[in-house]
Parts: structure tokens; C-alpha cells; sequence
């Protein structure tokens, strides 16, 4: 399973912050728990093959890509397979690209090393929209064997939808991308009803904090762009599991808590959601048989010092779900011993301003029971008096191989027919 | 005014749709955001923008507007073209700039209306 940002941009582009540079980029991205990032600068690559060998490094996997405007002022992803490629499509993209950069009214737009030395100013309008048009855009990402993705469908500014009203039937994109500000399971039901679109969840990032604050996970082998085609194709057994906010939805953080749950080697982990919107009360619980903590272990991945993000893997869940309940008038408490499991508590006022939206359990179920046919995973969602059960064992006993493609589907159909059997109500739809 | 008057008023060429050129402008729009010309335009207006794509002409079949105009001499893409003659939405190609075209266009009464 890969976590993947693919949408980030850096100090080459005129909007990004100066210290987007490749290594303090591939440096947040390790820190955000990413397993591969996409590099995409406006209508330039020049940058790319930086962020490439700073990766190599860090053994973080990029895919060098662009994002290029439009004639109708539509921000189209290219994801591309090599350096090459990338560097064939910026030439084409310079040739229709009018007018040079003014840094005072635009920003700088600085090509590195992946040491962060400057080694000069690109002068292209790289802020400004290509003479190609939406349909030249996407054929010319495909000459060179790349992936053509809609960016932030959801924003009206440089969204296609919001420039073109709607998404020209026609026109072979490869995937569309929703920013932060859209929930996957409300995009689901905008853009893709039929599942006709694979959507993924990107940052978008101009600025290192804001890496990794969106992300799609895939089950490839790797991270490279024949996977990521497959993926998005649902070939090959390759599969876009889900998406999501991993700082905000609270069903990316019991997502984490459970990746936790499985590296201390636990066989079976139960997850509990209670809605009680009623009584104004929200709990979710994570409970495991792994090894356990003794307390100064727990002390310590509480401590949001000890969770900076380059330790993330020790567990920067906790404390984020910490800070999450708390911010919605609840508390967590993480109940664990050596030699017999870990359960941990968090608790919300369900209808608190400030209580973190649940996002998408699909992604959480989804990755859990594909990544790990082999451990056993109950889930249950309860809202006011209706209930959502599903139980890793029920796919065994029926001799469901959740590693098949049949599998993953009769699995995300289970999913989709309980969660949104959980939504409607008497009094027709709700939101929770 | 009927969509040929109005045509010669601003300078421009009926590029295509001419066959339905005779219909009347009850009102104008101009945007060039195509989400927002399908939220707010009405039906019989005629619709001043920047944006030569195919999708122009589905916002105006959608929306049954009386005509496009595409301003700074900007001619429709190919198969915008195409589709416009088989959907019979008349387009008008103008040099004039935007604000020039609406300037004449509001001379000749045509207005604004808010949006059904």
C-alpha cells in the first residue's frame, strides 16, 4: 500500500513558499508518512530531477509531473514516467507560453540543487496560461506517455469545472483530483456516482506544512507511473483504495492508530464508532491484541515532541487524535500493558464546531483489509440505533480473497451499502 | 433587436449558427466562467466572453441563450464550430474588447436580468 501526494509544488513556482526546496520537501513528506510524492510546478519542470535525487536519497519515490494552464485557464496535472519525458513536455509547454516573469507582482521563481543552492531564476510567465488548448493540454501529457489529471475539481478558480461549467465528455483524462476543501465522499457523489472517475486527494502543497494534508492510497507493488496507470485503471490487481485529509478525518487518524495496532504485531484490532448526535456525543475506540505499552511508552507517544515529523512512524496519531477530541470538547486515553493489547479511547461532542469530520471509512476499511488479508479486523459504526458491522473473518469463512480484484470489489461494495445505509434516516438524509 | 442587427452593431461575423440569427436578444450576460454563465444567465440572452471552447455551446443550448459572442477577435476552436452549426447556436466573432461590446449592446437596451 502507498500513501501518495500527488500534487506538490516548489519554489519554482511563483505562488510557493521559498523554502518549498527539494530537500526541506522531501523532508516533510517522510515527516507526513508519505510513500511517493508527484513534483508539479506551474507549466515548468525545471525542478523535477532535484526533487528526484533528493528523494533517492531519503528513499522516497517522485514522479516528476507539471501542472500546466490551459488556453481556457484550466490547471491540468501531467504525471510523467521519466525525467525525460517531463523535460520534452516543459519544451513543448515554453513554446505556447506568452510573457516573462515580473517577480515583484508574481514571486520568485528559483531553480535548485537538491542541496538548496540557487542556481538561477526562470524568467518564463510561468503564472500566466498556455495558448494550448484543454484538449491540446491532455493529448500533449499523452505524447509522452503521461498521466492527465484535472487539478482541484472543486475550485472554481482554474478548476475545469468551474471554467467549463462541466467536464467535456470527450476528453480523455486519466483521473480528476480534489483539493482539501472536498470531502471524498461527497466528491464520489458529485464526480464519479458510478465510480466512472478515479479521483485522487492531493495537498496541492505551495507550502512544506501543507504536504501530505491530502493524500490517495493505492495498492501498487511500487511507485512508479506504470503502477500509478494501473492503479487508476484498476488493472492488474493494482487499485486506488481511498483518499482523504490524514490531519483532519478522523477515519485517516483510527487508520493510523490501527497501522500502529498492526506493527506491534497484533492478530486482531476492533474498531467502534458510536454516533449519539442526541446526546451530543461521539466515541471511537481502537482496541488490539498487539504487545502492549508499558506506561512510559504510552507517556511517550503522547508526547507531541516526540512525534515531530520525522518520527512519525513511531506514531503521530496519537497525539493528533489527541489534540483533535480535545479541540471537540473530549479527551483521549490510550489504556495499554505489556503483553495485552492497547485500547485506545477518543471521545467528542458529536455537534462541537470544531469537531473533526469523520471522512471516509471506505478508505480506512479498505486499506486495512486489503493490506492485511491475513489479520483480523472488526469494524463497527453506530449511529442513534443503526449499526454497521463488518468482520474480516465473514470475507474468510465465504472464501473471499480480499487481495483479488472480485475481492476488493464485493469488499467496497460491502463498505459503501453499510456506510450510507448508516445516512439515511426517517426523516430522509442526513449529514454526520 | 434580433441577433444579425445586433452583430452588425458590434462589428462582428456570424461564424456560425447563422440559420437561427434571426431570433430576438431579450437580455445580456458576460462571464467567463462557464459554472457561473449556467447558474445566472437567462434564456434569450446573448452571452459576451472570452472562452472559445466546445463547452460554450452546450452552456447555451443548456441554457437556450440567443447567441454567443466571442470578443477580441477570437475565432472558436474547431469542433466548437462543429457543434454550434449542428446545434444551431449562432456565434459572433468580434474585434471589439468585452467592455466595448457590452458598452453597444446596453446602448441598444439590451440588459442585464437577474437570474430565474
Amino acid at each position: 500500500m502507498f500513501m501518495v501526494d500527488t500534487h506538490i509544488h516548489t519554489c519554482l513556482s511563483p505562488c510557493a513558499e521559498l523554502d518549498m526546496h527539494p530537500a526541506a520537501l522531501i523532508d516533510a513528506a517522510v515527516g507526513a508518512g508519505l510513500d511517493s510524492i508527484a513534483v508539479c510546478d506551474h507549466n515548468s519542470a525545471e525542478n523535477a530531477g532535484a526533487v528526484q535525487r533528493a528523494g533517492r536519497a531519503a528513499g522516497l519515490a517522485v514522479i516528476p509531473g507539471m501542472e500546466i494552464t490551459s488556453a481556457e485557464e484550466v490547471h491540468i496535472l501531467g504525471l510523467l514516467p521519466n525525467l525525460e519525458s517531463a523535460l520534452a513536455l516543459q519544451a513543448k509547454v515554453y513554446r505556447s507560453l506568452p510573457g516573462r516573469n515580473d517577480e515583484n507582482t508574481f514571486g520568485m521563481q528559483v531553480v535548485v540543487n537538491e542541496f538548496a543552492e540557487v542556481l538561477g531564476f526562470n524568467e518564463h510567465l510561468l503564472a500566466g496560461a498556455t495558448t494550448l488548448s484543454l484538449e491540446a493540454v491532455v493529448a500533449a501529457i499523452h505524447s509522452v506517455d503521461g498521466l492527465a489529471v484535472a487539478s482541484h475539481v472543486d475550485r472554481e478558480g482554474f478548476g475545469i469545472i468551474g471554467q467549463l461549467g462541466f467536464i467535456p465528455p470527450e476528453l480523455p483524462l486519466d483521473a480528476i483530483e480534489i483539493s482539501r476543501r472536498m470531502p471524498l465522499t461527497r466528491a464520489r457523489e458529485t464526480y464519479a456516482p458510478g465510480g466512472e472517475r478515479s479521483i485522487l486527494c492531493a495537498s496541492d502543497a505551495h507550502d512544506p506544512k501543507d504536504i501530505g494534508t491530502a493524500a490517495t492510497y493505492m495498492l501498487m507493488e511500487q511507485a512508479t507511473l506504470q503502477e500509478l496507470r494501473w492503479a487508476l485503471a484498476g488493472e492488474g490487481g493494482r487499485t486506488i483504495l481511498g483518499g482523504g485529509r490524514p490531519m483532519e478525518d478522523l477515519a485517516l487518524h483510527i487508520l493510523d492508530i490501527a497501522q500502529n495496532s498492526l506493527e506491534a504485531g497484533a492478530a486482531t484490532i476492533e474498531i467502534r464508532i458510536w454516533e449519539d448526535p442526541a446526546e451530543d456525543r461521539m466515541t471511537i475506540e481502537v482496541r488490539d491484541n498487539g504487545r502492549g505499552m508499558d506506561p512510559e511508552t504510552v507517556k511517550k507517544v503522547m508526547d507531541p515532541f516526540f512525534t515531530t515529523r520525522t518520527t512519525r512512524k513511531v506514531g503521530m496519531g496519537l497525539p493528533l487524535l489527541a489534540a483533535a477530541a480535545k479541540a471537540a470538547g473530549g479527551e483521549l486515553t490510550v489504556d495499554s500493558k505489556p503483553g495485552s493489547g492497547t485500547l485506545v479511547r477518543a471521545t467528542f461532542q458529536h455537534g462541537h464546531l470544531d469537531r473533526a469530520p469523520l471522512g471516509d471509512i471506505e478508505t480506512t476499511l479498505m486499506v486495512l483489509l486489503a493490506g492485511q488479508p491475513d489479520r483480523n479486523i472488526y469494524f463497527r459504526h453506530r449511529i442513534d440505533d443503526l449499526e454497521f458491522e463488518l468482520d474480516s473473518r465473514d470475507f474468510q469463512t465465504a472464501d473471499i480473497d480480499l487481495s483479488s480484484p472480485i475481492g476488493l470489489a464485493i469488499l467496497r461494495e460491502a463498505i459503501r451499502k453499510g456506510e450510507s445505509g448508516l445516512r439515511v434516516f426517517k426523516y430522509g438524509r442526513r449529514t454526520v | 433587436m434580433n441577433i444579425a442587427d445586433a452583430a452588425k452593431r458590434i462589428d462582428g461575423t456570424i461564424v456560425a449558427g447563422i440559420g437561427a440569427a434571426e431570433g430576438e436578444i431579450q437580455g445580456g450576460y458576460a462571464s467567463d466562467l462557464l459554472s457561473d454563465v449556467m447558474a445566472n444567465s437567462r434564456e434569450g440572452d446573448i452571452w459576451v466572453t472570452m472562452q472559445k471552447h466546445v463547452n460554450i455551446v452546450a452552456v447555451a443550448q443548456l441554457n437556450s441563450l440567443a447567441a454567443i459572442v466571442l470578443v477580441n477577435g477570437r475565432a472558436p476552436e474547431p469542433d466548437t464550430l462543429a457543434r454550434a452549426e449542428e446545434m444551431a447556436v449562432p456565434i459572433i466573432s468580434t474585434p471589439l474588447q468585452a467592455f466595448d461590446v457590452i458598452g453597444i449592446l446596453y446602448g441598444l437596451n439590451i440588459r442585464g436580468r437577474r437570474p430565474v
